[in-house]
Protein backbone atom coordinates (compact mmCIF):
# COMPACT_ATOMS: atom_id res chain seq x y z
CA UNK A 1 0.00 0.00 0.00
CA UNK A 2 1.26 3.34 -0.69
CA UNK A 3 0.77 6.68 1.55
CA UNK A 4 -1.88 8.64 0.68
CA UNK A 5 -1.39 11.96 2.01
CA UNK A 6 -4.69 14.08 2.82
CA UNK A 7 -4.81 18.05 2.78
CA UNK A 8 -5.80 18.99 6.41
CA UNK A 9 -6.00 22.43 7.88
CA UNK A 10 -4.31 23.21 11.56
CA UNK A 11 -4.13 26.43 13.44
CA UNK A 12 -0.73 26.78 14.57
CA UNK A 13 -0.52 29.66 17.59
CA UNK A 14 -3.28 31.87 15.77
CA UNK A 15 -1.84 31.32 12.56
CA UNK A 16 -4.43 29.21 9.76
CA UNK A 17 -2.11 26.56 7.85
CA UNK A 18 -3.38 23.89 4.58
CA UNK A 19 -0.82 20.90 5.05
CA UNK A 20 -0.44 17.72 2.75
CA UNK A 21 -0.04 15.16 5.17
CA UNK A 22 0.96 11.48 5.68
CA UNK A 23 -0.87 9.35 7.73
CA UNK A 24 2.55 8.38 8.92
CA UNK A 25 2.52 11.54 10.62
CA UNK A 26 2.25 12.25 13.99
CA UNK A 27 1.13 15.64 15.21
CA UNK A 28 4.58 16.26 16.55
CA UNK A 29 6.24 15.45 13.11
CA UNK A 30 4.54 18.11 11.08
CA UNK A 31 4.65 20.66 14.42
CA UNK A 32 8.74 20.43 13.99
CA UNK A 33 9.44 19.11 10.48
CA UNK A 34 6.62 20.75 8.41
CA UNK A 35 6.33 24.28 10.38
CA UNK A 36 9.79 24.14 11.82
CA UNK A 37 8.46 24.93 15.07
CA UNK A 38 11.31 23.24 16.70
CA UNK A 39 10.70 23.87 20.17
CA UNK A 40 8.49 21.53 20.71
CA UNK A 41 10.83 18.42 21.11
CA UNK A 42 10.81 14.64 20.75
CA UNK A 43 11.66 12.13 23.84
CA UNK A 44 10.46 8.90 24.63
CA UNK A 45 7.60 9.09 21.61
CA UNK A 46 5.27 6.82 23.62
CA UNK A 47 3.57 9.12 25.80
CA UNK A 48 5.36 8.32 28.62
CA UNK A 49 8.08 11.49 29.17
CA UNK A 50 5.55 14.31 28.42
CA UNK A 51 8.27 16.74 26.77
CA UNK A 52 6.43 16.88 22.84
CA UNK A 53 3.19 18.58 25.30
CA UNK A 54 0.91 21.29 23.14
CA UNK A 55 -1.77 22.82 24.52
CA UNK A 56 -4.69 21.52 22.47
CA UNK A 57 -7.93 24.42 21.44
CA UNK A 58 -9.34 24.36 25.56
CA UNK A 59 -5.61 25.28 26.53
CA UNK A 60 -5.19 21.25 27.96
CA UNK A 61 -2.10 19.98 27.47
CA UNK A 62 -1.52 16.93 25.65
CA UNK A 63 0.82 14.73 23.93
CA UNK A 64 1.45 15.28 20.16
CA UNK A 65 3.85 12.44 19.58
CA UNK A 66 1.21 9.70 20.07
CA UNK A 67 -1.41 12.04 18.25
CA UNK A 68 -1.76 11.17 14.54
CA UNK A 69 -1.60 14.39 12.83
CA UNK A 70 -4.38 13.85 10.31
CA UNK A 71 -6.63 13.62 13.85
CA UNK A 72 -6.37 17.33 14.02
CA UNK A 73 -7.37 18.25 10.53
CA UNK A 74 -9.59 21.81 11.37
CA UNK A 75 -8.43 22.11 14.66
CA UNK A 76 -5.93 24.77 16.87
CA UNK A 77 -3.43 23.98 18.78
CA UNK A 78 -0.85 26.02 20.91
CA UNK A 79 3.20 25.43 21.10
CA UNK A 80 5.62 26.85 22.96
CA UNK A 81 5.86 29.10 20.23
CA UNK A 82 2.47 31.01 20.77
CA UNK A 83 3.20 31.93 24.52
CA UNK A 84 5.10 35.35 24.10
CA UNK A 85 2.55 37.96 22.82
CA UNK A 86 4.19 41.17 21.21
CA UNK A 87 7.50 40.51 22.41
CA UNK A 88 6.13 39.55 26.17
CA UNK A 89 6.83 36.69 27.98
CA UNK A 90 3.93 34.67 28.75
CA UNK A 91 3.48 34.95 33.28
CA UNK A 92 4.50 30.86 32.95
CA UNK A 93 7.77 31.73 30.91
CA UNK A 94 8.54 34.94 33.38
CA UNK A 95 8.03 32.52 36.14
CA UNK A 96 10.15 29.74 35.12
CA UNK A 97 12.89 31.94 34.91
CA UNK A 98 12.84 33.97 37.79
CA UNK A 99 12.15 31.39 40.10
CA UNK A 100 15.15 28.84 38.22
CA UNK A 101 13.02 26.22 36.75
CA UNK A 102 15.08 25.20 33.87
CA UNK A 103 18.11 23.30 33.54
CA UNK A 104 19.53 21.70 30.53
CA UNK A 105 16.49 22.75 29.06
CA UNK A 106 15.37 20.71 26.27
CA UNK A 107 12.30 19.42 28.54
CA UNK A 108 11.52 22.94 29.34
CA UNK A 109 9.03 23.30 26.22
CA UNK A 110 7.12 20.51 27.23
CA UNK A 111 7.08 21.45 31.12
CA UNK A 112 5.88 24.99 30.35
CA UNK A 113 3.23 23.55 28.03
CA UNK A 114 2.14 21.18 30.99
CA UNK A 115 2.16 23.88 33.46
CA UNK A 116 0.17 26.36 31.20
CA UNK A 117 -2.56 23.45 30.96
CA UNK A 118 -2.95 24.11 34.64
CA UNK A 119 -3.19 28.07 34.15
CA UNK A 120 -5.08 27.73 31.06
CA UNK A 121 -7.80 25.08 33.29
CA UNK A 122 -7.69 26.03 36.74
CA UNK A 123 -7.93 29.71 38.16
CA UNK A 124 -6.37 28.48 41.85
CA UNK A 125 -4.61 25.10 41.69
CA UNK A 126 -3.71 23.55 44.99
CA UNK A 127 -0.74 21.35 45.35
CA UNK A 128 -2.99 17.85 44.05
CA UNK A 129 -3.61 20.05 40.84
CA UNK A 130 0.19 20.81 40.35
CA UNK A 131 0.82 17.19 40.59
CA UNK A 132 -2.01 16.40 38.92
CA UNK A 133 -0.61 18.23 35.73
CA UNK A 134 2.99 17.64 36.05
CA UNK A 135 2.99 13.78 36.34
CA UNK A 136 3.16 13.45 33.09
CA UNK A 137 6.51 14.80 32.11
CA UNK A 138 9.66 14.27 33.30
CA UNK A 139 12.74 16.30 33.88
CA UNK A 140 16.26 14.34 34.38
CA UNK A 141 18.14 17.47 35.39
CA UNK A 142 16.39 19.79 38.39
CA UNK A 143 13.33 17.71 38.78
CA UNK A 144 9.84 19.17 39.97
CA UNK A 145 10.78 21.22 43.11
CA UNK A 146 11.65 24.87 41.29
CA UNK A 147 8.80 24.04 38.45
CA UNK A 148 6.57 23.30 41.04
CA UNK A 149 7.33 26.58 42.94
CA UNK A 150 7.37 28.58 39.93
CA UNK A 151 3.51 27.44 39.21
CA UNK A 152 2.59 28.15 42.21
CA UNK A 153 4.00 32.07 42.27
CA UNK A 154 2.55 32.33 38.82
CA UNK A 155 -0.45 34.49 39.77
CA UNK A 156 2.11 36.95 40.48
CA UNK A 157 2.74 37.58 37.12
CA UNK A 158 -0.25 37.81 35.76
CA UNK A 159 -1.15 41.23 34.50
CA UNK B 1 9.94 6.95 14.08
CA UNK B 2 7.34 7.08 11.42
CA UNK B 3 3.82 5.26 12.05
CA UNK B 4 3.59 2.35 9.94
CA UNK B 5 1.93 2.84 6.30
CA UNK B 6 -1.93 2.94 6.82
CA UNK B 7 -4.77 5.01 5.45
CA UNK B 8 -6.71 7.32 7.92
CA UNK B 9 -10.02 7.59 7.62
CA UNK B 10 -12.88 9.73 9.87
CA UNK B 11 -16.23 9.43 9.13
CA UNK B 12 -18.66 12.15 10.08
CA UNK B 13 -21.20 9.81 11.88
CA UNK B 14 -21.89 6.43 13.36
CA UNK B 15 -24.09 4.93 10.46
CA UNK B 16 -20.71 5.57 8.47
CA UNK B 17 -18.22 3.81 10.57
CA UNK B 18 -20.21 1.02 11.14
CA UNK B 19 -20.82 0.80 7.26
CA UNK B 20 -16.70 1.37 6.76
CA UNK B 21 -16.71 -1.38 9.50
CA UNK B 22 -18.74 -3.85 7.56
CA UNK B 23 -17.49 -3.49 4.26
CA UNK B 24 -13.59 -2.46 4.54
CA UNK B 25 -11.01 -4.84 3.23
CA UNK B 26 -7.97 -5.65 4.52
CA UNK B 27 -7.29 -4.61 8.59
CA UNK B 28 -9.10 -1.84 10.08
CA UNK B 29 -8.32 -0.54 13.48
CA UNK B 30 -10.45 1.81 15.31
CA UNK B 31 -8.60 4.88 17.03
CA UNK B 32 -10.25 6.78 19.56
CA UNK B 33 -7.65 8.93 22.21
CA UNK B 34 -5.00 7.26 20.15
CA UNK B 35 -3.06 6.68 23.54
CA UNK B 36 -2.44 3.05 23.41
CA UNK B 37 -2.53 2.43 19.41
CA UNK B 38 -0.32 5.03 18.48
CA UNK B 39 1.93 3.38 20.82
CA UNK B 40 1.28 -0.07 19.99
CA UNK B 41 1.81 1.15 16.16
CA UNK B 42 5.45 2.87 17.28
CA UNK B 43 5.93 -0.64 18.32
CA UNK B 44 5.00 -2.21 15.05
CA UNK B 45 2.68 -4.63 17.13
CA UNK B 46 -0.16 -2.70 15.25
CA UNK B 47 0.09 -2.50 11.78
CA UNK B 48 -3.67 -1.69 10.37
CA UNK B 49 -4.38 -0.75 6.70
CA UNK B 50 -6.70 1.57 7.90
CA UNK B 51 -7.11 3.66 11.20
CA UNK B 52 -10.96 4.28 11.93
CA UNK B 53 -11.34 7.88 13.89
CA UNK B 54 -14.23 7.33 16.10
CA UNK B 55 -12.70 10.30 18.38
CA UNK B 56 -15.11 13.17 17.47
CA UNK B 57 -18.25 11.16 16.79
CA UNK B 58 -20.86 12.79 18.53
CA UNK B 59 -23.03 9.90 19.18
CA UNK B 60 -20.81 8.38 21.44
CA UNK B 61 -20.33 11.11 23.68
CA UNK B 62 -22.08 12.48 26.59
CA UNK B 63 -23.59 10.77 29.96
CA UNK B 64 -27.25 10.46 30.25
CA UNK B 65 -29.94 9.27 32.66
CA UNK B 66 -31.63 6.27 32.49
CA UNK B 67 -35.25 5.22 32.89
CA UNK B 68 -33.89 2.19 35.84
CA UNK B 69 -32.14 4.99 37.56
CA UNK B 70 -28.87 4.33 36.61
CA UNK B 71 -26.39 6.38 33.71
CA UNK B 72 -25.44 5.94 30.26
CA UNK B 73 -21.89 6.54 29.86
CA UNK B 74 -20.98 7.64 26.32
CA UNK B 75 -18.18 5.32 25.05
CA UNK B 76 -16.23 8.17 23.26
CA UNK B 77 -16.09 10.42 26.49
CA UNK B 78 -12.27 11.51 27.94
CA UNK B 79 -11.05 10.60 30.81
CA UNK B 80 -10.71 13.84 31.86
CA UNK B 81 -14.37 14.94 31.06
CA UNK B 82 -15.45 11.59 33.21
CA UNK B 83 -13.56 13.20 36.57
CA UNK B 84 -15.59 16.10 35.83
CA UNK B 85 -19.11 14.50 35.34
CA UNK B 86 -21.78 15.51 38.20
CA UNK B 87 -23.78 11.90 37.23
CA UNK B 88 -20.51 9.96 37.57
CA UNK B 89 -19.79 11.78 40.86
CA UNK B 90 -22.47 8.99 42.31
CA UNK B 91 -20.13 5.95 41.46
CA UNK B 92 -16.98 6.94 43.85
CA UNK B 93 -14.63 3.78 42.00
CA UNK B 94 -15.35 4.72 39.06
CA UNK B 95 -13.92 8.53 39.43
CA UNK B 96 -11.02 7.36 41.42
CA UNK B 97 -10.21 4.49 38.42
CA UNK B 98 -10.67 7.04 35.93
CA UNK B 99 -8.06 9.31 37.73
CA UNK B 100 -5.92 6.43 38.39
CA UNK B 101 -5.09 6.26 34.84
CA UNK B 102 -1.76 7.75 33.14
CA UNK B 103 -1.17 11.20 33.61
CA UNK B 104 -3.43 14.21 32.86
CA UNK B 105 -1.87 14.75 29.35
CA UNK B 106 -2.63 10.87 28.76
CA UNK B 107 -6.16 11.45 30.29
CA UNK B 108 -6.99 14.52 27.97
CA UNK B 109 -6.89 12.56 25.13
CA UNK B 110 -7.72 8.74 26.17
CA UNK B 111 -11.43 7.98 26.14
CA UNK B 112 -13.37 5.32 28.26
CA UNK B 113 -14.10 2.87 25.80
CA UNK B 114 -10.58 3.08 24.43
CA UNK B 115 -9.91 1.69 28.19
CA UNK B 116 -12.15 -0.64 28.22
CA UNK B 117 -10.93 -2.21 24.82
CA UNK B 118 -7.04 -1.63 25.46
CA UNK B 119 -4.78 -3.93 24.07
CA UNK B 120 -3.50 -6.74 26.95
CA UNK B 121 0.13 -6.09 27.43
CA UNK B 122 2.95 -8.79 27.98
CA UNK B 123 6.90 -7.82 29.22
CA UNK B 124 7.96 -9.65 25.84
CA UNK B 125 6.30 -7.86 23.20
CA UNK B 126 5.28 -4.96 24.94
CA UNK B 127 9.03 -3.97 24.04
CA UNK B 128 10.52 -1.63 20.81
CA UNK B 129 10.48 -4.06 17.48
CA UNK B 130 14.41 -4.04 17.44
CA UNK B 131 14.17 -5.66 21.11
CA UNK B 132 11.88 -8.23 19.68
CA UNK B 133 13.79 -8.89 16.68
CA UNK B 134 16.24 -11.50 18.75
CA UNK B 135 13.41 -13.65 19.35
CA UNK B 136 11.37 -13.20 17.21
CA UNK B 137 7.07 -13.26 16.76
CA UNK B 138 5.00 -15.10 19.14
CA UNK B 139 1.08 -16.05 19.42
CA UNK B 140 0.23 -12.18 19.20
CA UNK B 141 1.47 -11.87 15.67
CA UNK B 142 -0.24 -15.04 15.09
CA UNK B 143 3.29 -17.31 15.14
CA UNK B 144 2.26 -20.37 18.04
CA UNK B 145 5.10 -19.61 20.20
CA UNK B 146 4.91 -18.12 23.97
CA UNK B 147 8.04 -16.03 24.80
CA UNK B 148 6.23 -15.04 28.31
CA UNK B 149 5.58 -18.67 29.42
CA UNK B 150 7.31 -21.17 27.51
CA UNK B 151 4.62 -23.88 27.57
CA UNK B 152 1.31 -21.83 27.30
CA UNK B 153 -0.26 -22.31 23.97
CA UNK B 154 -2.87 -19.42 24.57
CA UNK B 155 -1.68 -16.04 25.13
CA UNK B 156 -0.98 -14.67 28.41
CA UNK B 157 -0.50 -11.12 27.94
CA UNK B 158 -2.43 -9.38 30.97
CA UNK B 159 -5.56 -7.11 30.78
CA UNK B 160 -4.07 -3.31 31.34
CA UNK B 161 -7.27 -1.51 32.36
CA UNK B 162 -7.88 0.19 35.28
CA UNK B 163 -11.06 1.17 35.18
CA UNK B 164 -12.77 -2.67 34.04
CA UNK B 165 -12.44 -3.46 37.44
CA UNK B 166 -14.42 -0.94 38.57
CA UNK B 167 -17.01 -0.73 36.29
CA UNK B 168 -17.21 -4.72 36.61
CA UNK B 169 -17.88 -4.13 40.84
CA UNK B 170 -20.32 -1.45 39.57
CA UNK B 171 -22.44 -4.33 37.69
CA UNK B 172 -21.62 -1.98 34.41
CA UNK B 173 -23.48 -3.44 31.09
CA UNK B 174 -21.87 -2.25 27.34
CA UNK B 175 -23.52 -2.20 24.42
CA UNK B 176 -21.76 -2.95 20.82
CA UNK B 177 -23.00 -1.93 17.89
CA UNK B 178 -22.82 -2.76 13.80
CA UNK B 179 -24.60 -1.62 10.75
CA UNK B 180 -27.33 -4.61 12.14
CA UNK B 181 -28.46 -3.51 15.48
CA UNK B 182 -26.91 -3.26 19.18
CA UNK B 183 -26.46 -6.22 22.14
CA UNK B 184 -25.86 -5.35 25.34
CA UNK B 185 -24.05 -7.85 27.78
CA UNK B 186 -22.55 -7.22 31.26
CA UNK B 187 -19.26 -6.27 31.14
CA UNK B 188 -17.71 -8.90 32.96
CA UNK B 189 -18.65 -11.14 30.05
CA UNK B 190 -16.81 -8.89 27.44
CA UNK B 191 -13.37 -10.32 28.27
CA UNK B 192 -12.12 -13.71 27.48
CA UNK B 193 -8.18 -15.54 28.51
CA UNK B 194 -7.08 -15.29 25.14
CA UNK B 195 -4.26 -12.01 25.16
CA UNK B 196 -4.94 -12.32 21.69
CA UNK B 197 -8.59 -12.36 20.97
CA UNK B 198 -8.64 -10.76 24.54
CA UNK B 199 -12.84 -9.43 24.21
CA UNK B 200 -15.71 -11.15 22.16
CA UNK B 201 -16.02 -7.59 20.27
CA UNK B 202 -16.51 -9.09 16.48
CA UNK B 203 -14.57 -7.50 13.73
CA UNK B 204 -17.69 -5.21 12.59
CA UNK B 205 -18.25 -4.19 16.20
CA UNK B 206 -17.98 -0.61 17.52
CA UNK B 207 -18.33 -0.24 21.71
CA UNK B 208 -20.89 2.24 22.06
CA UNK B 209 -22.04 2.52 25.53
CA UNK B 210 -21.55 2.27 29.03
CA UNK B 211 -24.52 1.40 31.41
CA UNK B 212 -24.76 1.79 35.35
CA UNK B 213 -27.57 0.59 37.45
CA UNK B 214 -28.77 3.32 39.77
CA UNK B 215 -26.26 4.07 42.31
CA UNK B 216 -26.08 1.86 45.95
CA UNK B 217 -24.47 0.15 48.16
CA UNK B 218 -20.62 0.96 49.06
CA UNK B 219 -17.43 0.71 46.70
CA UNK B 220 -13.88 1.15 46.60
CA UNK B 221 -11.47 1.12 44.09
CA UNK B 222 -6.88 0.72 44.73
CA UNK B 223 -4.35 0.76 42.47
CA UNK B 224 -0.36 -0.66 42.77
CA UNK B 225 2.13 1.12 40.49
CA UNK B 226 6.13 1.57 40.91
CA UNK B 227 5.22 5.56 40.67
CA UNK B 228 2.37 7.18 41.23
CA UNK B 229 2.05 8.95 38.11
CA UNK B 230 1.71 7.93 34.68
CA UNK B 231 2.52 3.80 35.23
CA UNK B 232 0.56 0.95 34.14
CA UNK B 233 -0.52 -0.60 37.61
CA UNK B 234 1.00 -4.02 39.22
CA UNK B 235 -2.66 -4.80 40.28
CA UNK B 236 -6.10 -3.10 40.73
CA UNK B 237 -8.72 -3.91 42.74
CA UNK B 238 -12.55 -2.69 42.87
CA UNK B 239 -14.78 -3.75 45.67
CA UNK B 240 -18.52 -3.14 46.29
CA UNK B 241 -21.46 -4.65 47.85
CA UNK B 242 -24.65 -3.73 50.25
CA UNK B 243 -22.71 -3.50 53.86
CA UNK B 244 -24.50 -3.01 57.00
CA UNK B 245 -22.10 -3.03 59.80
CA UNK B 246 -20.38 -6.50 59.38
CA UNK B 247 -22.52 -7.88 57.23
CA UNK B 248 -22.58 -7.74 53.43
CA UNK B 249 -24.83 -8.77 50.36
CA UNK B 250 -24.02 -8.69 46.57
CA UNK B 251 -20.30 -8.37 47.28
CA UNK B 252 -17.88 -8.09 44.46
CA UNK B 253 -14.20 -8.60 44.45
CA UNK B 254 -12.34 -7.89 40.85
CA UNK B 255 -8.57 -8.31 40.86
CA UNK B 256 -7.72 -6.23 37.52
CA UNK B 257 -3.72 -6.19 35.73
CA UNK B 258 -2.85 -10.28 37.36
CA UNK B 259 -4.59 -12.05 34.42
CA UNK B 260 -5.86 -11.82 31.25
CA UNK B 261 -9.21 -11.05 31.87
CA UNK B 262 -10.38 -8.94 35.22
CA UNK B 263 -10.89 -11.22 37.58
CA UNK B 264 -14.28 -11.42 39.56
CA UNK B 265 -13.02 -13.82 42.80
CA UNK B 266 -15.55 -16.44 44.04
CA UNK B 267 -14.59 -17.98 46.85
CA UNK B 268 -13.47 -14.93 49.06
CA UNK B 269 -17.11 -13.24 48.10
CA UNK B 270 -18.58 -16.80 49.70
CA UNK B 271 -16.63 -16.55 52.93
CA UNK B 272 -17.35 -12.84 53.67
CA UNK B 273 -20.91 -13.17 52.67
CA UNK B 274 -20.96 -16.35 55.43
CA UNK B 275 -18.69 -14.93 57.68
CA UNK B 276 -19.58 -11.13 57.41
CA UNK B 277 -16.34 -8.54 57.11
CA UNK B 278 -14.88 -9.60 60.26
CA UNK B 279 -10.87 -9.53 61.03
CA UNK B 280 -10.56 -13.20 60.71
CA UNK B 281 -12.71 -13.83 57.73
CA UNK B 282 -11.07 -10.84 55.70
CA UNK B 283 -7.58 -12.70 56.37
CA UNK B 284 -9.03 -16.32 55.42
CA UNK B 285 -11.15 -14.21 52.12
CA UNK B 286 -7.58 -12.57 50.79
CA UNK B 287 -5.62 -16.09 51.30
CA UNK B 288 -8.25 -17.86 49.12
CA UNK B 289 -7.70 -15.27 46.31
CA UNK B 290 -4.43 -16.43 45.50
CA UNK B 291 -6.01 -19.71 44.36
CA UNK B 292 -8.10 -17.87 41.84
CA UNK B 293 -5.77 -16.51 39.96
CA UNK B 294 -3.68 -19.22 37.95
CA UNK B 295 -0.15 -18.57 36.97
CA UNK B 296 1.12 -15.22 37.54
CA UNK B 297 4.62 -15.49 35.58
CA UNK B 298 3.80 -12.60 33.37
CA UNK B 299 4.41 -9.02 33.42
CA UNK B 300 7.48 -7.19 35.03
CA UNK B 301 7.33 -8.45 38.90
CA UNK B 302 7.72 -11.85 39.93
CA UNK B 303 5.17 -14.04 41.14
CA UNK B 304 5.55 -14.00 44.56
CA UNK B 305 5.39 -10.43 45.03
CA UNK B 306 2.36 -10.64 42.77
CA UNK B 307 0.91 -13.24 45.01
CA UNK B 308 1.72 -11.21 48.10
CA UNK B 309 0.13 -7.99 46.86
CA UNK B 310 -3.41 -9.27 45.54
CA UNK B 311 -3.73 -11.30 49.04
CA UNK B 312 -2.90 -7.37 50.91
CA UNK B 313 -5.45 -5.80 48.29
CA UNK B 314 -8.39 -8.44 49.25
CA UNK B 315 -7.61 -7.36 52.78
CA UNK B 316 -7.13 -3.72 52.33
CA UNK B 317 -10.48 -3.52 49.98
CA UNK B 318 -12.68 -5.23 52.33
CA UNK B 319 -11.22 -3.17 54.98
CA UNK B 320 -12.22 0.28 53.32
CA UNK B 321 -15.34 -1.35 52.52
CA UNK B 322 -16.25 -2.11 55.63
CA UNK B 323 -14.79 0.86 57.42
CA UNK B 324 -15.73 3.51 54.52
CA UNK B 325 -18.19 6.05 56.18
CA UNK B 326 -21.71 5.63 54.40
C1 LIG C 1 2.33 6.54 29.24
C2 LIG C 1 1.04 5.79 29.30
C3 LIG C 1 0.56 5.35 30.52
C4 LIG C 1 -0.64 4.64 30.59
N1 LIG C 1 -1.10 4.27 31.81
C5 LIG C 1 -2.28 3.63 31.92
C6 LIG C 1 -2.80 3.28 33.19
O1 LIG C 1 -2.22 3.59 34.22
N2 LIG C 1 -3.96 2.59 33.24
C7 LIG C 1 -4.66 2.26 32.11
O2 LIG C 1 -5.73 1.67 32.23
N3 LIG C 1 -4.20 2.59 30.88
C8 LIG C 1 -3.04 3.27 30.76
N4 LIG C 1 -2.56 3.62 29.51
C9 LIG C 1 -3.24 3.12 28.31
C10 LIG C 1 -4.24 4.07 27.68
O3 LIG C 1 -3.75 5.39 27.70
C11 LIG C 1 -5.59 4.08 28.37
O4 LIG C 1 -6.02 2.78 28.62
C12 LIG C 1 -6.64 4.85 27.56
O5 LIG C 1 -7.84 4.93 28.30
C13 LIG C 1 -6.94 4.24 26.20
O6 LIG C 1 -7.95 5.03 25.60
P1 LIG C 1 -7.81 5.64 24.13
O7 LIG C 1 -9.08 6.32 23.82
O8 LIG C 1 -6.59 6.46 24.01
O9 LIG C 1 -7.64 4.29 23.31
P2 LIG C 1 -7.13 4.04 21.84
O10 LIG C 1 -5.66 3.98 21.83
O11 LIG C 1 -7.77 4.96 20.87
O12 LIG C 1 -7.75 2.58 21.63
C14 LIG C 1 -7.41 1.50 22.47
C15 LIG C 1 -8.04 0.21 21.91
O13 LIG C 1 -9.45 0.29 21.98
C16 LIG C 1 -10.04 0.18 20.69
N5 LIG C 1 -11.18 1.09 20.70
C17 LIG C 1 -11.17 2.40 20.99
N6 LIG C 1 -12.42 2.91 20.99
C18 LIG C 1 -13.25 1.87 20.70
C19 LIG C 1 -14.67 1.73 20.57
N7 LIG C 1 -15.50 2.77 20.75
N8 LIG C 1 -15.18 0.51 20.25
C20 LIG C 1 -14.35 -0.56 20.09
N9 LIG C 1 -13.01 -0.49 20.21
C21 LIG C 1 -12.46 0.71 20.51
C22 LIG C 1 -8.95 0.51 19.71
O14 LIG C 1 -9.13 -0.14 18.47
C23 LIG C 1 -7.72 -0.03 20.44
O15 LIG C 1 -7.57 -1.41 20.23
C24 LIG C 1 -1.37 4.35 29.41
C25 LIG C 1 -0.88 4.79 28.18
C26 LIG C 1 0.31 5.50 28.11
C27 LIG C 1 0.79 5.97 26.79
Amino acid sequence: MTTKRQVMTLTVNGDSHELLVSPRQTLLDVIRGQLGLTGTKEGCATGTCGVCTINNDNGEAFLSCITPALEWDGKAITTIEGLEAGGKLAAIQQAFIDYGAVQCGFCTPGVIMSAQGIVNTLDDPSEDDINDGMAGVLCRCTGHIKVKEAIRNVAKYKS
Amino acid sequence: MHLPDHEFVKPATLADSLALLRSASGEIKLIAGGTDVVYNMRGRLFQPDILLSVRDLAELQGVADTTAGGIRIGAGIRLTDLEHEPRVAAYPALVTAGRAVASRHVRNMATLGGNLCLDTRCWYTNQTAEWRQAKGPCLKNGVAVCHAIKSASVCVALNASDIAPALIALNADITLANVDGERRLPLTDFYTDDGVTHTIRDADELLVAIDLPAPSGRTVFIKETARKGNDFSYAVIAAGGEVAGQRVTGLRIVLGCLTTRPLSLQEPVRIIETRGLTDEAIDVAAAAARDELGPLTNLYTPAAYKSSLARSLVRQALRELRDATP
